[in-house]
């Protein structure tokens, strides 16, 4: 308490600077990924935090925060397939239907977003900062499994602050082949074959878990990863947009591609005959 | 969420069998149906964990880490009880941190001086029980009235694994998640062990 | 770093099979709130080789007008406090406390830059740089939306949208504020040309949808015009004038154009 008090009363005379958000104009200008943050003056940061900005409990917050949507990551025999939607919502706004929600972090590690978008893209981007200090410091490419304890020890630090994603590392490095990591900011790290994460998990692990198989084509695996996606732009409604596909393999990751769902649905329903609960008449 | 987890341990004449559910749950999924809840400590000791997500492996690896420092430093291991009382110190630290780890764990064990098994009851208060067997979450209402009725000090290990049947049988046939079986780990005189456990037959309720 | 409040789960005992009474536990009300909401509305569009960010110049406070003329749209860098020569436009909407802070904060970073590396600063690397932050204060956010606008180093009109906490994607356009969604819909018909289709082609399922062409300076500035006359007939904290900024690579030109009163 003692310590709150000090730190938020003035002195009667003072020099310099006026206050702790002018000091930071000044330190600015040196740290370019600082890891200090601004925090309101009370004692119960967090819950205000928390009423603030979590539309869920509270539909009137004043800040909305955008939050991304479906992701799915899979191993199979020819590497890693990484999928995902385009969606950002901010309560029921749909605030970008363009979000890129996988994240390249190498020329061979992939991270994909989901919960808070700011958190994902600000975290993803510092981990791949250490990525990168690990290659330049130790001569060789840093494992996936290293990189994902980065991630979650960083996130694990800040439990309870309120920062909200559930994120998957996958890359392929010559150690541990393809690897495939889930993070998310309770500070769980679980290693695993398949990954589904977002408001529409449910409805990707109903389609993905049904087909997959670790011995699937590059084809087969990539036409499922995109068919999974369809089916929680279809059914969740905090998802849509386009379906951004990778794969990764040995000599790094591929993109297949920044496709709209809507032209992959009417694919899907009038070559496939599936979605049979949407009517295709046209009168 | 995680009193859905199952714990648990059985004391014997010369082993401790510890078993610890194999799913790992967030909201409304199943992420992964091979999650390995334990850590060994060192030869004679392994612990098992459930409670909040992230606190969980925090705590344990820390643990574990301390505990293998310890036998580099001084080349010898910590007893079984010896290192309960250093889990159950450091939680009671945490408890009274600004952020206290949400933990439960079970701690089996064997004392290779006193040559029995043993086997501590911890939870995220830093209570510290040395039981002869033991169970955390859901898992106590329906294994520990089983145990009071079947269990024995000295019973054999097949006897145990036969007890411990009966428990994850309970469990599946009346809890209403499900938890994907468990992993089994015993720990005799000659270490710690992974004992191969069949738990994909359906259990019905009567 | 578990909080306390999950420690109640720690305590749950198998239900019953039958209903128990349940306590009703009042949601928390906190006496902090350092926020309030000026109203009005931004939006940018970029072309191929300008960007426009266009502001009403409203400031609201619940129903209140507290005036006709303040600006949303800031220079950023250049020289002097007048900001000559700059080629990067700020906009904020949202709390204009927090949002002339942002501002502040981000004109010292670039005039920093300059000084240090004797250069001007790109826009992409400005807008990485907003991004961090807006997310400094991840923990007591900025109440603003922001939008940058500026030419990128190919010489194309570059334009940036944020969240409050410094999530940010490259555009073509963005409508933010309060009339963002009265806007945003148009304008992703009018510049991405969604859901438009090409009349000449045969139509059904497979019809072609137009592409998006990169739009001309008149055209963007009368669909910002139109865009701002049709949210002042229904958005109340939006009108009085509109501010314009052209981003092109001579600099920067600005406009000033009343709108309804009322």
């Amino acid at each position: 308490m003692d310590a709150l008090v000090a730190q938020y009363s003035r002195p009667a005379h003072q020099e310099g600077f006026a206050d702790e958000d002018q000091q930071q104009l000044t330190a600015d200008i040196q740290p370019p990924l600082s890891l200090k943050f601004a925090l309101p003056p009370i004692a119960s940061s967090q819950q205000w935090l928390r009423a603030m900005t979590d539309d869920n409990s509270n539909p009137n917050c004043p800040i909305k925060i955008a939050h991304g949507t479906t992701t799915l990551a899979f191993r199979f025999k020819g590497g890693i397939i990484v999928a995902t939607d385009s969606r950002a919502t901010a309560g029921n706004w749909i605030a970008s239907q363009t979000v890129k929600k996988v994240i390249e972090i190498n020329s061979c590690l992939l991270g994909t977003m989901a919960g808070g978008a700011a958190d994902c893209q600000y975290w993803l981007a510092y981990l791949g900062m250490q990525c990168r200090l690990h290659e330049l410091r130790h001569k060789r490419r840093i494992t996936v499994c290293a990189a994902s304890k980065i991630l979650a020890n960083l996130v694990y630090s800040y439990k309870g602050m309120g920062l909200s994603m559930g994120t998957m590392c996958a890359g392929v490095t010559p150690s541990e082949g393809p690897a495939l990591y889930y993070i998310d900011s309770d500070g769980t790290r679980l290693a695993g074959n398949l990954f589904c994460v977002g408001s529409g998990q449910t409805f990707a692990y109903g389609v993905l878990d049904a087909q997959y198989n670790y011995d699937l084509s590059d084809e087969d695996a990539l036409e499922l990863g995109r068919r999974s996606i369809l089916a929680a732009t279809h059914r969740d409604a905090f998802s849509g947009g386009f379906i951004n596909l990778y794969h990764v393999k040995e000599d790094g990751w591929v993109k297949h591609g920044f496709t709209d769902t809507n032209g992959v649905f009417w694919d899907t329903k009038l070559n496939k005959g599936e979605f049979s609960n949407v009517t295709a008449n046209l009168d | 969420m995680y009193v859905m987890e199952v714990l648990l341990g059985i004391t014997g004449k010369d082993f401790t069998i510890i078993a610890a559910s194999k799913a790992a749950m967030r909201g409304a999924s199943i992420l992964k149906v091979n999650d390995d809840k334990t850590r060994p400590l060192n030869k004679h000791t392994l612990m098992a964990y459930s409670g909040e997500a992230g606190d969980t492996v925090q705590f344990a690896e820390y643990v574990q880490a301390n505990v293998q420092l310890y036998s580099m430093r001084n080349s010898t291991d910590l007893t079984p009880y010896e290192t309960a009382s250093f889990v159950r110190s450091e939680l009671a630290k945490s408890l009274r941190s600004r952020s206290p780890y949400t933990v439960n764990l079970l701690l089996g064990g064997y004392d290779p001086i006193k040559d029995q098994p043993q086997l501590y009851w911890i939870d995220y208060l830093a209570s510290c029980a040395n039981v002869p067997y033991a169970a955390h979450g859901y898992a106590q209402y329906y294994c520990l009235s089983i145990l009071d009725k079947h269990h024995h000090p000295d019973i054999s290990f097949e006897q145990g694994m036969k007890i411990l049947r009966m428990c994850t049988d309970e469990l599946k046939r009346r809890l209403p998640i499900d938890f994907k079986g468990v992993i089994v780990k015993v720990v005799t005189k000659d270490g710690v062990r992974e004992e191969p456990y069949e738990d994909d037959k359906q259990v019905l309720a009567p | 770093m578990a909080s306390l409040f999950n420690a109640q789960s720690m305590l749950d005992q198998p239900s019953y099979s039958f209903a128990q009474p349940t306590s009703h536990s009042e949601p928390r009300q906190h006496s902090f709130y350092p926020y309030t909401d000026n109203g009005g509305s931004t939006l940018g569009i970029s072309g191929q080789d300008f960007a426009i960010l266009a502001g009403d110049t409203r400031s609201t406070s619940g129903y209140n007008i507290n005036t006709r003329y303040a600006p949303k749209l800031f220079k950023i860098g250049g020289d002097g406090p007048n900001n000559t020569g700059s080629k990067i436009v700020l906009s904020v909407v949202g709390f204009a406390a927090d949002g002339r802070a942002l501002k502040e904060r981000l004109d010292t970073v670039v005039k920093m830059y300059k000084y240090q590396h004797g250069k001007d600063i790109s826009v992409g690397a400005c807008a990485q740089r907003l991004s961090h932050i807006l997310y400094s204060k991840r923990f007591f956010p900025y109440y603003v939306t922001a939008i940058l606008g500026g030419i990128d180093e190919e010489g194309k009109g570059a334009l940036y949208s944020y969240d409050p906490v410094g999530s940010y994607e490259r555009e073509q356009c963005r409508a933010a504020g309060a009339a963002s969604s009265l806007i945003m819909p148009f304008l992703d018909n009018q510049v991405n040309l969604k859901n438009q289709y090409d009349a000449s082609q045969p139509q059904g399922f497979g019809k072609e949808p137009l592409k998006p062409q990169p739009l001309s300076r008149p055209h963007v500035e009368s669909l910002v015009n139109d865009a701002f006359t049709s949210a002042v007939e229904r958005h109340i904290e939006v009108g009085d004038g509109l501010q314009m900024m052209i981003i092109t690579k001579d600099g920067i030109e600005e406009t000033y154009a009343p709108l309804k009163k009322d």
